[in-house]
């Protein structure tokens, strides 16, 4: 499989490309084809990701997330696989073009930058290791793609409250559908940093890293609270229009803050370096 | 000889619209579907149409007849919808009528079941009359299968217009405009309860509108009961008083307001109340009344999207900007079914072509072999007539073999019989393909 590593490296960035101009024709012009074969080429792009990481998996003997680069192109894929989840659920492809563009940014950093550091040794206790870091990586997806459209659902509320009926207006999907796509990406987010905390803390048992000691812990399980909050209070309290939107992207900011602050203010074994 | 080849399509169309004639006239024009067959079987007895058609709704009536033998088609139905609607259309009121011969009349057709000729620009009603006005022409006895295959063309085109263009796109009155925002608020609208004030033609509207999105449950305010029970028979809602508002408000996801009220009737504090009530949930209100009826200060609450006239005029006048920037493409449409069409048509001369083709050959191959008859011998002249069919049947074979593939696409083969019968004059000595049928 090594030999198929160097194509999908390249073809990556280019397949993704491919679904960022597709689903830009989609938004600009909605009785295009443009959403079709964006949506094709997304789905190829996700395939091929998932080919190249298996086959670096192989090749190395273990995930390949040991660098910053490979982090970053996971994250890409955890995007992109969140976004299609959202997509397929709730049948809208005008939106796509708020969340791959991003999508194509990290992928093409990763590929420019990760062939240069050298590849890591494999860590203690694997398969837990790997499973909370797919989890997390997973996770950080979905609860991005909710927080981009909770940001949509804000734009659309704003300019339908002011009589602002202008193209995104015409173009955005209906404001219930975008909360909706807002809480089940939130959801499946919970999930899975849910699954990420638990096999991040037996994994910190098995190989005996003081977890309690650790601020990313912490202000992770802080984050999943909050998103745990704002899921709940959707489909129990049933909390509706921008205070629901609001209450996700506090879960969104604080999950955010506890990667910069562990990255930047204190030292954690989670630091990437 | 004549300049073209193909049977003359002999297709006219005389008829009145929303841009030639007053709403008075228009109305008075409506022809029954009883009326469509006295004004076809008028156009085939008396005209000597062979296939005819008419179009009749509350914009237009229009009249199109195939192989009329008639030398002003204009005033033969100006006379015809005059006895059939006893109004006088022979004198100035004649002016009201436009008339056109193919290939305009088919390109009006065309246009027509498009949307481009309506009142309301890509309108899709008119797509829908112009094929129930095939089904009452083929009761009627006037459809054939040129005027068939037209109004299939037709279908084609504007289906064509509907999902290759923007023709269609966006809401283009106050009442649609407020379907597409209730839509664009709370998504599907199946389960939605809508609360109408007022009972008027504008809240009738509305609510029709809303039905045909799947709204069921409706509650009708009003001042006067008995025009309210009038509506909500029609649409199966419920009747309440003006002043049990406040009570329903809270039940409700979408308001239209339709009054002609000097006052508000939906104040602020109701809202709020009703908010409260409803968890905050989203609650569309749409005011139509001139003046307002909603306080609009309930806009200033959260989940509440209020919107009045102004705002609605301004979506109504932007989906109208942006049909008119899709004429030119649904234009291109046009044109190209309307040449595929023709082609169609002109190909309708290959098989009275073949025929008189032949015809011409054994007819010069008879006329020759009479006129040098005496000089054989009578045991050789049956020889004779054999050498002579074979030699025409060989030299003939190639030329009507590739005739017979000049189908409706094929250009070339349309130019090959053009040829032919420039050729070998066969229009000059040859009826058989006058008729396409």
């Amino acid at each position: 499989m090594q030999h198929l590593i160097p194509l999908l490296t390249t073809l990556l960035p280019v397949l993704y490309a491919l679904s960022v101009a597709g689903y830009a024709r989609a938004y600009a012009d909605e009785s295009s084809s443009g959403g079709r074969w964006g949506a094709h080429a997304l789905r190829a792009a996700i395939l091929a990701h998932v080919l190249y990481l298996s086959a670096r998996g192989v090749t190395e003997g273990h995930l390949p997330l040991a660098s910053v680069y490979d982090f970053l192109s996971a994250t890409a894929l955890a995007l992109a696989v969140a976004y299609v989840y959202v997509e397929m659920r709730q049948g809208v492809r005008t939106t796509g073009i708020f969340v791959l563009p991003l999508v194509l940014l990290m992928q093409i950093v990763a590929t420019a930058y990760g062939s240069r550091v050298p590849a890591g040794g494999p860590p203690l206790f694997p398969m837990w290791f790997e499973l909370h870091t797919l989890a997390a990586v997973l996770g950080y997806g979905a609860i991005f793609v909710s927080a981009v459209y909770g940001i949509l659902f804000l734009l659309l509320y704003g300019d339908i409250k002011g009589n602002r009926l202008s193209f995104f207006f015409r173009r955005m999907p209906p404001l219930e559908t975008l909360g909706r796509m807002n809480v089940s990406a939130a959801s499946a987010g919970l999930v899975l940093l849910a699954l990420a905390i638990l096999m991040g803390i037996g994994w910190g048992r098995l190989a005996g890293v003081p977890l309690a000691k650790d601020p990313k812990t912490w202000l992770t399980i802080g984050a999943w609270l909050v998103i745990g909050f704002a899921v709940l209070a959707y489909h129990r309290l049933g909390w509706r229009g921008p205070r629901a939107v609001y209450a996700s992207l506090a879960g969104f900011t604080t999950l955010l803050l506890s990667r910069v602050v562990t990255d930047l203010f204190v030292r954690s074994f989670h630091t990437f370096r | 000889m004549s300049e073209t080849i193909a049977p003359a399509l002999e297709l006219f169309c005389v008829g009145l619209n929303h841009e030639t004639s007053p709403l008075d006239v228009r109305d008075a024009l409506v022809l029954s579907d009883e009326e469509v067959g006295r004004a076809i079987q008028a156009l085939r007895e008396r005209a000597g149409a062979s296939e005819a058609l008419v179009i009749s709704t509350c914009n237009r009536t229009e009249v199109y007849a195939r192989g009329a033998t008639l030398g002003d088609p204009h005033a033969f139905v100006a006379k015809l919808l005059s006895e059939i609607k006893g109004m006088d259309l022979t004198g100035p009121a004649g002016s009201y009528l436009y008339t056109y011969r193919e290939p305009d009349s088919v390109r009006h057709l065309f246009r027509v079941a498009c949307g481009l000729d309506s009142q309301v620009l890509g309108e899709p009603q008119i797509t829908g009359q112009v094929k129930d006005s095939l089904s009452l022409a083929a009761r009627m006895g006037g459809s054939g299968p040129v005027i068939e295959r037209l109004l299939d063309a037709a279908l084609r085109c504007a289906k064509r217009a509907r999902t290759e263009t923007g023709i269609g796109r966006g809401p283009v009155s106050s009442a649609y405009a407020a379907v597409g925002l209730a839509t664009k608020v709370l998504g599907s609208l199946t389960d939605k309860r809508v609360l109408l004030i007022g009972a008027g033609e504008m809240a009738a509207l509305s609510a029709s509108h809303l039905a045909e999105a799947g709204v069921t449950q409706f509650m009708i305010a009003n001042r006067g009961r008995e025009r309210a029970e009038r509506l909500a028979s029609r649409i199966g809602a419920r009747v309440i008083s003006l002043e049990a508002i406040p009570v329903a408000l809270p039940g409700a996801d979408i308001v239209v307001s339709a009054t002609g009220s000097p006052a508000n009737l939906v104040l602020e504090p109701a809202v709020r109340n009703a908010m409260k009530i409803r968890r905050n949930r989203p609650l569309l209100m749409v005011d139509l009344g001139v003046p307002r009826d909603i306080d609009p200060l309930a806009s200033k609450l959260p989940n509440v999207f209020l919107h009045d006239l102004d705002a609605l005029g301004g979506l109504v006048a932007q989906s109208l900007a942006q049909r008119l920037a899709e004429v030119p493409k649904v234009e291109a449409i046009v044109d190209q079914e309307l040449a595929r069409f023709l082609r169609w048509h002109r190909s309708l001369a290959v098989k009275p072509t073949v025929t008189a083709f032949r015809s011409h050959f054994d007819r010069v191959a008879r006329e020759e072999l009479e006129r040098h008859r005496g000089r054989f011998r009578p045991e050789d002249q049956r020889a004779l007539d054999a050498l002579v069919h074979g030699i025409v049947q060989k030299l003939l074979h190639r030329p009507t073999t590739r005739l017979t593939r000049a189908d409706e696409d094929d250009t070339r083969g349309i130019a090959r019989i053009d040829a032919i019968r420039d050729l070998f004059g066969i229009d000059s000595d040859d009826d058989a393909d006058r008729d396409p049928r």
